[in-house]
């Protein structure tokens, strides 16, 4: 699987380049802001890349208006979502009434040398990009700038146009830089979350640690409880949960790799506190506590209240492989003093809590037996609460996606996810791709399972033995329709 | 009888290399696995009539080059007068066919209407100085500002050396289709795929070439880019009406195949033999129908019908009365053999009551006379048999119904050959009578169809279940088939199925399909 840019194709030698889909622009702007002819400009309130020609700008933008308004001839209550070309597409988002969000990505293309083997040819791969798949990475750039901004309608309350351009500008320069379209597939249509299996018994001991914390430290409004980038305990509400555990596990956790695991001489290895009762840490605020200049600055977070937002304080606090999330009222100020609590409050439980996890998992792994290459590989997604996982995903960082199948067994699936969501009743689908492969999708009462199968002499009827064999031992509660 | 085990490996079909025998010895009773082309039930024997259609791709292949060098076809470069000429016979055809104009054309419905709105599938023709040529619904002065935003998108984006293909919201999406000189536009509220729309949209640009030429169509605009194309397409947007609503409802457009009427082998080769016989020095193509059923075609040798040509015909044919009171002659184009030039066609009914029309092609416009000659010739040595007989009496069941399978879960199915381009199909069960759920259910093939077909990401099989029915697609070298199952149906049923309806179908195949085409 390829993990980025270009590659020299193999088959013809180094005669064609393979591009994957990039981002050619992606920009945010509001008609109402400009209305009369020659106050275009005034409508963009944000542009990538921001040394494009203001007259381009300003057709590009007008092109969006006039699709928008085109497609409302036909469907005034449906507004576009996209738009596709020979050479782009473009994914139009309208997440608050009048601001427009349009993310334009280069089709993938292959440069072929011609036979004068000089010039070259391109060909633009139009049909590789799934619009579900990157329809939801602009819903998801938006929810990431609302996360750490709040609406822009905030923005506009509070400083006008010019500080809601500021924001965009302060929070897209960095984010979208970010993006990886490359790796973009059905998870992120899911946008869900991975939850850690865990014993009763260590779920109930989790559960007493945030309650204790959450009485010492009455400041705090809400907690999380990951363990290995996978979500255990949260009191907040699911869609916030969300978008921050999209933050924490693609852009936080990753910046911060285990300093037990990075070697002696790393830059990542901190200096020892002195402190060798715990392995506590701050990910955000002070990096050392000792530090007489260390900062009690923590990033601010928006999330959904009764009446409209709140502001909060981020604190994520590390131990080994288990990280909580603090969440204190942004009215507060945090000194040094609350945060020496919390780190020899937290610190030793947290500690002692992750390697009590670390056992339990080494003891369940122990039992299901030695990892043998299963004949099957599955997504599985729970709408109600957002459950997802993936044996197909080898691992998810910040930069890259790495999937064990082929990318086009992966659109396949996506393919069978929009046919899902044409209707709101129980299907399945079974298909077998050209490459042999069997992939198999179900939809059950909000629950989604696609199966890849690697038995490709198999017959239907074997596939759907197999499959009820896979439901029956990863999903034995569950009723899938038969 | 193949062992139980095997059959039931359908979906694991394997595709051989073996060379391909057509002989008729060699056809297995279970035709899967190892199949090959041209042993499919329902494969020609010796070659095939149409131009060998794979399925959609060639809609978009320039094949004019190659008519063109065959060179059969008069040139029609035509001047002004002549054209003129070429419009006045036209309409008068046309005028007959009014009288069977497809649902009231609602040409006055108001375009900010919920009701206008609300329609399916819209389709709009206009030319690229973005003057209306047709919609669907509506009428096109009504419409000539929505058109001329339609056109400025084009160009818009023609502008930055791009083109544009599509607009998607929720449950709607608008395909543009740049033919020049003409800009097809479609809104469709379906959940056909993009390259099924677009096909649809080349069919209709088919249509109206059909009726000008694309010489024709180029030089009026290369000579006044304003033209109103209405002046010369007026009274003959029935054809465009009608056509749309076959590419909704008739599994063959979608199949890029024709079906044909059941028919036993000696009786179908005696007819055949009896057009064969009947030819003439310009004639190219001598097609009977039964409806909108192919009964026989018997072709130049060495010239093909694409079967988009084909139905092209069907639909002007199937569309207008007129030809029901005489003999007519009309000029037609078949895009897919030439675009620059016309044939002429001379078009009856074998008896005026009768289903039976013969369709006589040929390639001289003064050639009226020779046709009827023809048409009588045929007639003659054709009902001097007894043959004709059971011609006449075959009419009486065009169709079968699924019932003749006897698989009792199986509701319908459609069944192409891939080598032959026809295909078979039971007429609509009880369940699928109304509109709607033809309409529905021809949805659902469409979909399934899509899927095989996808332009990057084809498939060999698709089995879905539903809550209303299960339904299974397989495509192989050899045939494409399609099932609609009852929702209670099991998988392993479906597979037995499979084998069980392609045993029937080879056994049917002499009746179902043409085995034998011939050539003059």
């Amino acid at each position: 699987y390829r993990l980025a840019g270009t590659y020299p194709g193999m088959a013809s030698g180094m005669q064609e380049k393979q591009y994957t889909p990039s981002l050619l622009s992606f920009f945010i702007y509001n008609p109402t802001f400009g209305p009369r002819e020659g106050e275009e400009e005034k409508k963009i309130l944000f542009y990538h890349p921001s040394d494009v020609e203001k007259n381009e700008k300003i057709r590009n933008v007008g092109l969006c208006e006039a699709i928008v308004q085109f497609t409302r001839t036909f469907c005034p209550t449906k507004p576009a979502k996209s738009l596709h070309t020979q050479k782009n597409r473009q994914f139009f988002f309208e997440p608050e009434n009048n601001f427009w969000v349009v993310m334009v990505v280069r089709n993938p293309m292959i440069e072929k040398l011609n036979k004068d083997g000089k010039t070259q040819t391109i060909e633009y791969q139009e049909e590789e990009m799934l619009d579900t798949v990157y329809g939801a990475v602009v819903r998801q750039c938006y929810s990431m700038y609302k996360l750490f901004n709040g609406t822009f309608a905030r923005a506009m309350e509070a400083g006008g146009v010019e500080l809601l351009m500021q924001k965009l500008e302060k929070f897209f320069y960095k984010y979208l830089q970010t993006l990886h379209l490359q790796s973009s597939d059905l998870l992120d249509v899911f946008g869900g979350i991975s939850f850690f299996p865990l014993d009763k018994m260590t779920y109930l001991k989790i559960q007493s640690f945030v309650n204790r914390v959450e009485e010492s430290l009455s400041l705090i409004k809400y907690t999380a409880f990951l363990y290995n980038d996978q979500l255990i305990w949260s009191g907040l509400e699911q869609d916030d949960m969300r978008i921050l555990y999209k933050y924490l596990t693609t852009s936080l956790f990753p910046r911060h790799t285990e300093p037990e695991l990075a070697g002696r001489d790393s830059p990542l290895r901190p200096e020892v506190t002195g402190n060798l009762l715990h392995y506590g840490r701050f990910l955000t605020g002070p990096l050392n506590l000792k530090d007489p200049e260390a900062k009690f600055r923590f990033p601010k977070i928006f999330v959904s209240a009764e009446d409209g937002y709140e502001e909060l304080h981020l604190i994520v606090y590390k131990a080994m492989s288990a990280a909580a999330c603090f969440m204190i009222s942004a009215s507060v100020e945090l000194n040094r003093d609350f945060c020496e609590q919390l780190d020899s409050l937290v610190g030793p439980q947290l500690t002692l809590l992750a390697s009590d996890i670390c056992e339990q998992f080494t003891v369940n792994r122990r039992i299901s037996g030695p990892e043998k290459e299963p004949q099957f590989k599955f997504i599985y997604f729970n709408h109600m609460n957002l459950a997802e996982k993936s044996t197909i995903h080898m691992r998810k960082t910040a930069s890259v996606c790495l999937t064990s199948v082929h990318p086009d067994l992966m659109k396949i699936l996506g393919d069978i996810n929009c046919d899902f969501a044409r209707v709101d009743e129980d299907e399945e689908i079974i298909v077998k791709a050209m490459t042999d492969y069997w992939v198999v999708g179900k939809k059950s009462d909000q629950r989604e399972l696609y199966v890849i199968l690697n038995q490709k002499n198999a017959n239907l009827i074997e596939v759907n033995e197999e499959v009820k064999r896979l439901c029956a031992t990863q999903f034995n509660n569950i009723f899938f329709l038969d | 009888m193949d062992g139980e085990a095997q059959n039931e490996s359908v979906a694991c079909e394997k595709a051989t290399l073996a060379p391909v025998d057509r002989l008729r010895s060699n056809r297995a009773e279970s035709p899967t696995p190892g199949l090959v082309e041209g042993t499919e039930p329902g494969a020609v024997q010796k070659s095939a009539f149409f131009a060998h259609a794979q399925s959609f791709e060639d809609l978009t292949a320039e094949a004019e080059e190659k008519a063109e060098q065959e060179g059969v076809v008069e040139d029609s470069g035509q001047t002004e007068d002549e054209l003129q000429v070429l419009v006045g016979e036209r309409t008068i055809t046309e005028q007959h066919a009014q009288d069977v104009s497809p649902q009231s054309r609602s040409k006055e419905e108001d375009m900010s209407s919920e009701a206008w709105r609300s329609h399916r599938k819209h389709v709009f023709v206009l030319s690229e100085a973005g003057k209306p040529i047709y919609t669907r619904y509506g009428s096109e002065e009504a419409l000539s500002s929505t058109m001329g935003v339609m056109m400025a998108l084009v160009s818009f984006v023609e502008s930055d050396k791009n083109t544009i293909r599509s607009i998607h919201a929720d449950g709607c999406k608008v395909i543009f289709l740049a033919k020049s000189p003409l800009v097809l536009v479609g809104v469709s509220q379906t959940y056909q795929s993009d390259k099924e729309l677009l096909r649809e949209l080349q069919y209709i640009y088919y249509q109206i070439v059909s009726l000008l030429t694309l010489t024709q169509l180029n030089h009026i605009f290369q000579n006044k880019q304003n033209y109103d194309l209405r002046r010369l397409l007026a009274g003959s947007e029935y054809l465009t009406d009608n056509l749309l609503h076959r590419l909704d409802r008739d599994p063959g457009l979608l199949l890029s195949a024709v079906t044909c009427l059941p028919l036993s082998n000696s009786v179908r080769d005696v007819v055949s033999s009896s057009l064969q016989a009947a030819k003439a020095k310009n004639l190219v193509f001598s097609i009977l129908l039964a409806g909108d059923r192919l009964v026989t075609l018997v072709r130049k040798k060495d010239q093909f019908l694409h079967h988009i040509d084909l139905h092209l015909v069907m639909n002007l044919v199937g569309s207008s009365s007129s030809f029901r009171e005489g003999e007519g002659w009309t000029p037609i184009c078949l895009p897919k053999f030439n675009t620059a030039g016309f044939f002429h066609a001379h078009i009856s009914y074998l008896e005026s009551a009768s289903d039976l029309c013969l369709i006589l092609v040929s390639t001289d416009r003064e050639d009226f006379f020779n046709m009827s000659d023809c048409k009588q010739r045929f007639l003659e040595r054709l009902t001097k048999r007894t043959a004709y007989q059971a011609l006449k009496e075959a009419l009486k069941c065009p169709s079968y119904s699924v019932e003749q399978v006897g698989i009792p879960e199986l509701r319908h199915f459609l069944y192409k050959s891939k080598s032959s381009g026809l295909y078979t199909s039971p007429e609509f069960p009880e369940l699928y009578q109304s509109d709607e759920e033809q309409e529905r259910l021809m949805g659902l093939y469409q979909d399934l169809h899509s899927h095989l077909h996808h332009p990057v990401r084809p498939l060999r099989f698709f089995y879905r279940c539903t809550n209303k029915e299960n339904l299974l697609a397989w495509v192989t070298n050899g045939f494409q088939l399609y099932l609609c199952f009852s929702p209670l149906g099991t998988k392993a049923m479906a597979v037995s199925a499979v084998n069980k309806l392609l045993k029937w179908i080879r056994k049917e195949e002499d009746r179902l399909f043409i085995l034998s085409p011939l050539t003059y």
